[in-house]
């Protein structure tokens, strides 16, 4: 059967997707005020736009989908609390890796894990959206260490508090998405 | 919103700077800065590094309306954090010809009026009304003039630079003009809140304008080196100012008779 997530549930990912994308932007935003080396801002500032866009996207999608324009639907308990944890990282060079070494392969893999599970057909457009989002953030990872002659290196090894929010992240990337109806 | 920290500058609260570096020396008023009305190489760099400041500046009070106001319009989202990226670009555009004439980060003193004052500020609308209608849209009028006065000085690839940036901030001046029209049609309350962040930034300016004779730290008169220009109704118009909006400006900066020539479209 080609068919396996339906319309519904199609639309509680692409909302759950979008929710993350606001997040790690306003994570971003958060951020550029409030950390003094400036080409760490503007890297920073790069990924404000990239991360609004996939979201813009997501969020016109989702109405395409019987969803409200730009839905956001909370993400499970434990992904949401590890995305908190890395959002709350104070360190240069920890904002920098929790955002570009960890959250985004965690985006990712849930990017793909919808691509590997959603009709390719029917649900072109949002896989179009997908695969146009797993690209940005190959760039954005890339940029990591290309972007800048002044961005700090990644520190190895990691900081306990880079360590933590890896594993907790990791330890919620599985179940992302929250299928269930009382889910705003 | 998140409570934030503040400053008191000449009796004047405001909020607190945001984060730089060790090696920059943060001003709060002119008198603290150094620049000069030459244009002798370090003259040039200087200009280029406090306008690379500004753009950093800015981009952090549009980054900063991103996690103050989540409940906003998201289409004024989408325009603030690609406001975000652009003013990065410029940033980063100064930092490098900073560099190729021989300049570092943190060799002159920077400034973050625009920050302290819009960033107080509580409202997503009283902040797009002076960062990007008011502080913007001045620059906005300066960068009609100040490219040619660098080709003057044989630097046009500053100028071309300086151009590039002008070009982008039309955009932002017209995303502000069009929410705060529309955010005040929807609700006229948004008016008080535009007339105060406007009361706020007037006395702001008038709180911390150096007193008469003032110099700056190289010893040069502050009203010797403070910018302005006469309104560049071009741009203006491209930025969607209305026509009345304009001949107001005209008006207050005693150029009544430039009505006529701006309603004729005429680039002053």
């Amino acid at each position: 059967m080609s068919i396996r997530l339906n319309v519904k549930q199609r639309a509680n990912t692409v909302g759950t997707l979008r929710f993350l994308s606001v997040f790690l932007m306003e994570t971003l935003a958060r951020w550029i005020p409030m950390t003094p080396e400036m080409e760490v801002k503007m890297l920073l500032s790069r990924q404000v736009w990239r991360m609004a866009q996939q979201a813009d996207r997501l969020g016109r999608r989702a109405n395409e989908l019987r969803a409200p324009l730009h839905y956001n639907r909370t993400p499970r308990h434990a992904f949401l609390a590890a995305f908190k944890q890395l959002a709350a990282v104070t360190d240069t060079i920890d904002r920098i890796d929790a955002f570009h070494d960890v959250a985004l392969p965690a985006l990712a893999t849930a990017y793909k894990s919808y691509l590997a599970e959603t009709d390719q057909l029917t649900d072109e457009p949002t896989v179009m959206i997908c695969n146009q989002a797993l690209g940005e953030i190959e760039t954005m990872r890339r940029e990591r260490n290309e972007w800048g002659s002044e961005i700090p290196k990644p520190r190895t090894p990691d900081s306990d508090a880079l360590k933590a929010v890896r594993q907790a992240v990791a330890a919620a990337n599985n179940d992302v998405v929250d299928q269930s109806e009382q889910v705003a | 919103m998140d409570p934030f920290e503040t400053k008191v500058v000449r009796g004047m609260t405001m909020r607190k700077d945001p984060a730089r570096e060790p090696c920059f020396a943060v001003a709060d008023t002119d008198d603290q800065m150094i620049s000069w009305p030459d244009w002798t190489d370090e003259s040039k760099r200087e200009r280029i590094h406090r306008h690379m400041n500004n753009e950093i500046s800015t981009a952090e009070v549009a980054a900063q309306c991103l996690c103050d106001f989540p409940d906003a319009p998201w289409e004024l989202r989408m325009e603030l954090a690609r406001q975000v990226w652009d003013e990065s670009r410029h940033a980063m555009g100064l930092y490098r010809r900073l560099k190729e004439l021989g300049g570092h980060k943190g060799e002159f003193p920077v400034a973050n009026f625009e920050w302290a004052v819009s960033s107080y500020l509580d409202s997503v609308i009283g902040r797009i009304t002076v960062m990007n209608r008011t502080f913007e849209a001045g620059t906005m009028d300066l960068m009609a003039f100040i490219p040619d006065g660098w080709r003057a000085h044989g630097d046009p690839e500053t100028a071309e630079l300086l151009d590039a940036i002008a070009a982008d901030e039309i955009q932002h001046v017209r995303f502000a003009n069009h929410w705060v029209h529309k955010l005040c049609a929807e609700n006229k309350r948004n008016l008080i809140k535009v007339a105060q962040a406007v009361g706020f930034m007037d006395a702001a300016q008038k709180a911390i304008a150096p007193p008469p004779g003032s110099t700056n730290l190289v010893g040069v008169s502050v009203e010797d080196v403070s910018q302005s220009a006469p309104i560049n109704v071009a741009d203006r118009q491209l930025a969607d100012f209305t026509d009345d909006e304009i001949a107001v400006l005209l008006k207050k900066h005693d150029l009544e008779s430039l009505v006529n020539r701006q309603e004729a479209g005429v680039r002053q």
